[in-house]
């Protein structure tokens, strides 16, 4: 009897889990459906609305992450004025559908990554993702982005206005993963009075550092003459931290390279390398640039040091220029418009030595699609591909020229389109920013409100017009997975001659150990040249 | 009789073994699972299931070989566990003996300051000695020294290699670390018959006296208990260390532990390699269990263990 009960029951557990099983495929199981994008933007955003209103959903909630400097929020709010641009063309359409867009700033873009990269394959992560190209080769290996190459064939007139090498940027093996967002360049600053002082001539030095006249030996005796005058405390002030991407300029600008399109290999330039840890290491030696400058602190000491005058050069981004403006770095104030304007000369980064051409350093922003985009809505697996061209769409939207002008003269970043490029320009358009009377979401505009009060200005709508020009010389890092890692050793390595702890030749001969050491790092870099034997720096000194 | 006993054991003893099955077997053998596959950057679906054989393994083996610092990162993980151990027991036992000849209030009033760096968020803590023993003029340290007079120039504490920067990270580990004994040491002094000490200073024994000769030997498994678990615990610890290098106030080869290069393998790069950092977490258990087992052994753990002579 008691085996019979035992049966009975086994049969009924399996009966429950087995229905269970059966009806979970009946529920999946409906037609998918598909979107086709056309071009035409008001079209595809009514075509979607109604797609999404025929499945009876009428709320589509997306997230929106970004990172940076607290000038830089239309990193988040551009999605944010996306959506609700979008809400009122469905809205004047008739159609009943929403979308809402939660966002997430943070400070630091690295720590930001990082948290994607964890919560990305357990699709906690944001929809939206803006970050360096740097991430993205890692990010699109994985798979935790989306491929954005087809939906972008309808949008090519969009496509064109992005600056071309801005766009390489967000590719990755032929593939486009995302638009980009905004860039920089990366100026060296001189401080005019204290130029004064030295017998500097700064009216001239932009052009003869775009000539090539104008090197790294001439900076150097400008720093030393400086210092020795008594005009300032140091030549030379750098960012610390990563080397990346701040002081790799000076491989470029010692005409090396960083990677192998031929081999898709990263490239260990021994010549250029060695030169640029040569001249870092003859700065700080001589007195010119703190030993320890890798470990200063920005708010304290790197940026105090800049705006007092304490410094000749200082090799910094363009962002700075409404940084100061905004942060308390002058005596416990920010800097007026006029003062920075008055204050600061910019140029090119020198070109290494005669017969090498100046330089500067881009770290394109991309606003990137998770690949699970959209998937905490409603029907998301019948719908993927709907909440997919959608979610491209908004990107299309949020890199609109206004939003992009916006981004760049409240920020000090670079368009990244043409039509951003002739907006910022436009006196008119200026004024009406600096109302705040444009159609903008009114999220966006209270958010907005106290940094365009203080940043929207002639003066510096002028100053991007001015160093718009660098973007002509910009390098970019190499977009590989394995470049962080060689990054970091190169940070290691600038350290450590700061110190006086190595000289250039045993850094290089680090460099070249640390590489080797790393068996992944060592079949993916490629060790080319030697220390040059007769190279003096600076020449003729 | 006996399937009775087995049934009660398992009734009783099931919530414990669950816990650790869930909490330490598990994550372990995952951890060595780990070690085999080509795991980076959390894709699980990707990489669970290429396993890569010993190859984490020889890429750790290769890097102690060939890497320049990778050695540092060892010999730190040696001083620093060694010298912050002895900091944390004896400071941990000086503090409780001191306290405990003290009278009750200012005694209760001292031992609440050592403990206030384990009451204090992590950040903000290391953040008082970032700015403490910060390199330039701006770290306090420097700032009284030379307004002192005592140097001209500030000094680069956490970057004097190798002794500046293990005396930092020894110092801010430390000072966290000492209250754990502080509290197990008072506990169990509290736990001594007072009629022992009374009569001992009846008998006209100093403190140092009653200390060694009556205090120490009832306190033995007790110091047994903090040096194994603060062993364990040094061994594996990171937060401090992390933010300390993080913010380059400490050189980072001889600021990071193998702790420390675990959790920066594994979640603190631009690629995050999840299979090394595996592979360098199983050594660093088979060096946690061969320590805790040896401590245990020399201490004569068993003998605690023993059961009580007669019957109860």
């Amino acid at each position: 009897m008691k085996w019979k009960a035992t049966l009975l029951m086994a049969i009924l557990v399996f009966a429950v889990i087995a229905s269970g099983c059966i009806g979970s495929t009946q529920e999946t199981k409906t037609e998918t459906s598909k979107v086709t994008l056309t071009g035409d933007f008001t079209k595809d955003v009514i075509e979607i609305g109604k797609i999404l209103q025929q499945n009876g959903i009428n709320e589509v909630k997306f997230a929106a992450w970004g990172s940076g400097d607290p000038n830089s929020v239309m990193r988040v709010y551009g999605i944010v004025d996306a959506a609700y641009k979008i809400n009122k063309i469905w809205e004047q359409n008739g159609i009943k559908v929403k979308i809402t867009v939660t966002t997430k700033y943070d400070q630091s873009f690295k720590d930001q990554y990082q948290e994607f990269l964890s919560k990305q394959p357990l699709g906690q992560a944001g929809d939206f993702f803006v970050n360096s190209y740097a991430f993205l080769p890692t990010l699109a290996e994985e798979g935790y982005i989306l491929d954005i190459t087809e939906y972008a064939k309808a949008y090519q007139n969009v496509i064109d206005d992005f600056y071309p090498n801005l766009l390489e940027a967000a590719k990755y093996k032929g593939k486009l993963y995302g638009l980009p967002q905004d860039t920089e360049a990366r100026p060296l600053y001189v401080r005019k009075d204290v130029a004064k002082c030295a017998g500097l001539d700064v009216t001239t030095l932009p052009e003869d550092v775009k000539s090539g006249e104008f090197t790294w030996s001439d900076v150097y005796y400008w720093a030393k003459k400086a210092k020795e005058k008594g005009c300032a405390e140091w030549g030379l002030i750098h960012r610390k931290g990563s080397a990346h991407p701040d002081l790799i300029q000076f491989i470029f600008a010692f005409n090396g390279k960083l990677y192998d399109p031929s081999t898709g290999k990263l490239v260990l330039d021994v010549p250029a390398v060695y030169k640029w840890l040569y001249v870092e290491w003859k700065f700080a030696q001589d007195g010119l640039l703190p030993k320890d400058i890798m470990s200063w602190d920005w708010a304290k000491q790197i940026h105090p040091t800049i705006v007092e005058g304490r410094t000749l050069f200082d090799i910094g981004g363009t962002w700075y220029w409404t940084e100061w403006q905004t942060k308390q770095y002058y005596h416990g104030r920010g800097l007026k418009p006029e003062e920075v304007k008055e204050w600061f000369a910019y140029t090119l980064f020198p070109a290494g030595e005669k017969g090498d051409k100046p330089v500067t350093l881009s770290q394109p922003f991309i606003w990137m699609i998770n690949s699970k985009a959209g998937q905490l809505n409603p029907k998301y697996e019948e719908l993927k591909d709907v909440y997919h061209a959608l979610a491209f769409l908004m990107i299309v939207k949020a890199s609109d020229s206004e939003i992009n002008a916006i981004h760049s003269v409240i920020s000090a970043h670079l368009p990244v389109r043409k039509e951003a490029a002739k907006l910022i320009k436009d006196e008119n358009w200026l004024n009406k920013l600096k109302n705040l009377d444009l159609d903008l979401a009114p999220e966006v505009k209270d958010n907005i409100k106290d940094i365009v009060e203080k940043t929207v200005n002639p003066i510096n709508a002028k100053f991007l017009a001015d160093v718009s020009y660098m973007l002509e010389y910009t390098h970019l890092a190499p977009a590989h997975p394995k470049y962080p890692a060689l990054a970091d050793i190169f940070k290691e390595a600038v350290d450590k001659v700061l110190r006086g702890e190595m000289t250039p030749e045993e850094a290089v001969k680090f460099i070249e150990d640390k590489i080797k050491a790393d068996k992944e790092l060592a079949d993916n870099v490629e060790i080319k040249g030697e220390i040059p034997k007769e190279w003096e720096f600076p020449r003729g000194d | 009789m006996k399937n009775e006993k087995l049934r009660d054991l398992s009734f009783f003893l099931f919530p414990m073994v669950f816990m650790v099955v869930l909490f330490y077997l598990i994550p372990l053998v995952l951890t060595v699972y780990i070690s085999f596959t080509g795991m980076r950057n959390w894709n699980v679906d990707k990489y669970l299931h290429q396993v890569v054989g010993l190859y984490n393994y020889e890429r750790l083996i290769h890097m102690f070989k060939y890497d320049p610092t990778f050695k540092a990162v060892i010999l730190t993980t040696i001083v620093f566990v060694l010298i912050t151990l002895i900091i944390n027991v004896f400071g941990g036992l000086g503090l409780a003996l001191g306290t405990f000849f003290m009278s009750e209030k200012p005694a209760s009033a001292f031992r609440l300051l050592w403990l206030l760096p384990r009451m204090s968020p992590i950040a903000v803590y290391s953040l008082v000695w970032y700015y403490f023993f910060h390199g330039s003029s701006i770290g306090t340290l420097n700032s009284v020294l030379m307004k002192l007079g005592v140097i001209n120039q500030p000094i680069p504490w956490g970057q004097i290699v190798p002794w500046g920067a293990w005396s930092v990270i020894i110092f801010v580990n430390g000072l966290v670390g000492v209250s754990f004994g502080m509290i197990v040491f008072t506990s169990a002094l509290n736990q001594i018959p007072k009629e022992l000490v009374i009569a001992a200073r009846v008998d006209g024994a100093s403190a140092w006296e009653i200390s060694r000769r009556i205090l120490l030997p009832l306190m033995k498994w007790h110091f047994l208990y903090v040096l194994t678990w603060q062993f364990l615990s040094l061994l594996t610890t990171y937060p401090h260390l992390f933010l300390l290098v993080e913010w380059d106030l400490v050189d980072r080869d001889y600021g990071t532990t193998l702790a420390l290069y675990v959790f920066n393998t594994a979640f603190g790069r631009g690629e995050q390699d999840q299979g090394l950092a595996a592979a360098a977490a199983v050594i660093l258990s088979i060096l946690g269990i061969i320590g805790g087992f040896v401590t245990l052994k020399v201490l004569q753990f068993e003998k605690m263990i023993k059961k009580p002579r007669g019957d109860l």
